[in-house]
């Protein structure tokens, strides 16, 4: 889950990792409770879940109150990346030397973290790896979950970060990894990391992603997931314990299964076929007819969604279980095609209850079988 | 003889005595396999259909000499119970649960490593030997004795493999399911050594997906040390960038690292055959036979 800053500048101040203090606004009232108390010059920040926040405008500065209200009411309406912002995060106005790297995240290849330093930060790191390569470096920390200090001056020394600096900075890298490491971090980064003119350092931004399926260890931050869900029918089909996955929006056809493998193969076979894929739902394994009902009615009335293809391969899944579902649903699909094909524990059942149905449902045999008649559906 | 479990496995559950572990250790009994003990901590003493439970994995090795582990605990607790099998000595630990922590998996990855431990998952169906032992929830029935190896990060698109191979007249040596996570224990070129010295397996099916760079590296080592033909299966291809796919492995970072079209450019270089689906992986190896 990808905090926002302010929520991410909360996990730094618990590992005492220096930076500004800040208030949040989600209005315009908000907005005009905090503006007497602010001490000018303010920066106002929107938060949302995507960078390039300050190319589109999300980042503005004010002087004075009316131009607080002003440029707050501004970014509070705009929409970022498809991100609409709800919140903005205000933060004293700070004086910058200079801004550099500095992040934590997971290298897969080695199965081990990776600390990521460039004294040239501010701007995305993959701009600093094509521009400036020799000043910036990827140190992979070995096995054991100990960051020793040798790495940390290794990568200062082969950036050329200046002696006046090292003293904060081990600092800095250390309490920085003890965050990842604290708290199931994917990824935690500070860009930029700046240099104030009394050479102080600070975390002007603040980047944590913690793992999803590690946020029980984290209860503070639990509350959140909802809230940083944009996608009410993803919410929707989280509350019933289903993964429902936008995929594009052009296309018409939706996917119900029972496996993310089989989810990826179908959309495969799908578009290799020339269709569009707009959305699917993963039922996970064992699904019971009340919750298939459930799964019908979320993805049937997903915009876009005319066609809905079943593929059920039961394992733990029974087909009878599927069926029963789709008979309580049929009489709440409005127009909506369904595609079904059954395979697996309970076949015969399933398949007999599908049978004696009356409505806009087809039968299919087979994966490619099933692929296959989806293409003369679609284009009848 | 298989190389992981055989009919010669003395295999211990984890969790036995919890809902999942004792419905999945009948049916692994009801499939032959030598099930010698339970392990719950504090249910020690206990029965778990006829199966004796111990406190701790070192009583259970003891006793029974077991030489493999089963683990069906919730994510949760996974790393201390894989944890425990690991610094007890047991040298093949199998782990099932979706939703492990990957810091939990960091951690383990590399104390396997370290103490010559092979760990299978999680988020995996376990490992099956057809017709002689499974340990794991796969549905056992699909599979057949044969000559085809496979290791898997889906366990759907195997289950769908292993359907088509069995309609087809094929079946298998040694399925291994790595599982679907970011970090498994094993992954496939820590498995394709095995498989090249397996005596029953003549063929070897690698069921992929997008997300990190496990067949870029199996593609390497294949090039070099593999002389058994390799079919593989990358899923996901459609896939948008940036989201994962259900497993919390399958995801093609924003910049494009763990595609698709990689791994399919690196095994097809190396002479993989790729397949386009499971369909045709079955085509592939009528062709090979």
């Amino acid at each position: 889950m990808k905090l926002l800053e302010y929520m991410a500048r909360d996990v730094f101040d618990a590992y005492e990792i220096p930076s500004t203090s800040g208030a949040i606004a989600g209005s315009l009232d908000e907005l005009k409770v905090l503006a007497p108390d602010q001490d000018y010059p303010v920066a106002i920040k929107a938060q949302v879940q995507t960078g390039g926040r300050g190319k589109a405008g999300g980042i503005q500065f004010a002087d004075d109150e009316q131009e607080f209200l002003e440029k707050g009411r501004k970014i509070l309406g705009m929409t970022i990346n498809g991100f609409k912002v709800k919140k903005v995060f205000i933060n004293p106005k700070v004086d910058i030397d200079r801004e550099m790297y500095l992040s934590f995240t997971l290298d897969r290849k080695t199965k081990l973290p990776v600390m990521i330093f460039s004294p040239e930060g501010g701007v995305e790191i993959n701009e600093i790896a094509e521009k400036n390569p020799e000043k910036l470096v990827k140190q992979i920390i070995p096995p054991g979950n100990k960051l020793d200090d040798f790495f940390i001056r290794y990568a200062m020394d082969k950036t050329g970060l200046e002696p006046e600096l090292k003293d904060q900075f081990m600092v800095f890298c250390r309490k920085l990894y003890n965050a990842f490491i604290g708290h199931d971090c994917m990824l935690a980064e500070i860009n930029p990391l700046i240099v104030d003119p009394d050479g102080k350092l600070l975390a002007l931004d603040s980047k944590v992603d913690i793992d999803d399926n590690a946020l029980y260890r984290h209860p503070e931050i639990l509350p959140f997931k909802d809230e940083m869900t944009s996608d009410a029918t993803v919410r929707e089909a989280r509350s019933f314990n289903f993964l429902f996955i936008p995929i594009k929006d052009e296309g018409n056809i939706a996917i119900i299964s029972n496996g993310s493998g089989m989810i990826m193969s179908t959309i495969d076979l799908i578009s290799k076929n020339k269709m569009h894929v707009t959305c699917v739902l993963d039922l996970g394994g064992g699904a019971t007819s009340d919750r298939v009902k459930e799964a019908l009615r979320i993805v049937a009335s997903r915009r876009n969604v005319d066609t809905i293809f079943i593929n059920i391969f039961g394992g733990i899944t029974r087909c009878d279980e599927i069926a029963g579902g789709v008979d309580a649903a049929m009489g709440n699909l409005g127009d909506t095609r369904l595609l079904i094909r059954l395979e697996g524990t309970n076949k015969e059942a399933g398949l007999s209850l599908l049978e004696s149905l009356e409505g806009n449902i087809r039968i299919v045999d087979g994966l490619d079988e099933g692929v296959a008649a989806l293409g003369e559906e679609v284009k009848a | 003889m298989s190389f992981l479990i055989d009919r010669d496995t003395r295999l211990i559950v984890q969790g036995i005595t919890g809902r999942e572990g004792t419905f999945h250790t009948e049916q692994m009994l009801a499939y032959d396999t030598n099930v010698v003990a339970g392990v719950t901590p504090g249910k020690g003493g206990s029965e778990v259909l006829g199966v004796p439970v111990y406190n701790t994995v070192l009583e259970a090795m003891e006793r029974h000499n077991a030489n493999t582990t089963v683990l069906f605990v919730p994510p949760k607790f996974l790393y201390g119970a894989a944890y425990e099998a690991i610094m007890s000595g047991m040298p093949l630990v199998i782990t099932i649960a979706e939703g492990t922590p990957v810091h939990d998996m960091l951690k383990l990855h590399h104390l396997a490593k370290e103490k010559g431990v092979t760990l299978i998952g999680p988020n995996s169906f376990g490992v099956i030997s057809p017709g002689k032992a499974k340990a794991g929830f796969m549905a056992h029935h699909l599979f057949s004795p044969g000559n085809v190896g496979i290791m898997s990060r889906s366990a759907t698109n195997c289950y769908e493999t292993v359907f088509l191979m069995k309609k087809a007249g094929f079946g298998q040596s040694t399925v291994i399911g790595v599982g679907g996570d970011m970090i498994p224990g094993s992954t496939f070129i820590d498995l394709l050594p095995q498989f090249e010295a397996d005596e029953e397996t003549e063929f070897i099916i690698m069921i992929g997906e997008i997300g990190g760079s496990e067949e870029e590296l199996a593609a390497a080592y294949i090039k070099e040390n593999i002389t058994k033909p390799v079919i593989a299966l990358i899923a996901g291809k459609n896939a948008p960038k940036g989201t994962s796919m259900g497993h919390a492995g399958a995801i093609v970072s924003p910049d494009g690292e763990g595609s698709a079209e990689s791994k399919e450019e690196a095994l097809t270089a190396v002479g993989v055959c790729v397949a386009e689906s499971t369909q045709d992986i079955i085509r592939i190896l009528k062709g090979l036979k």
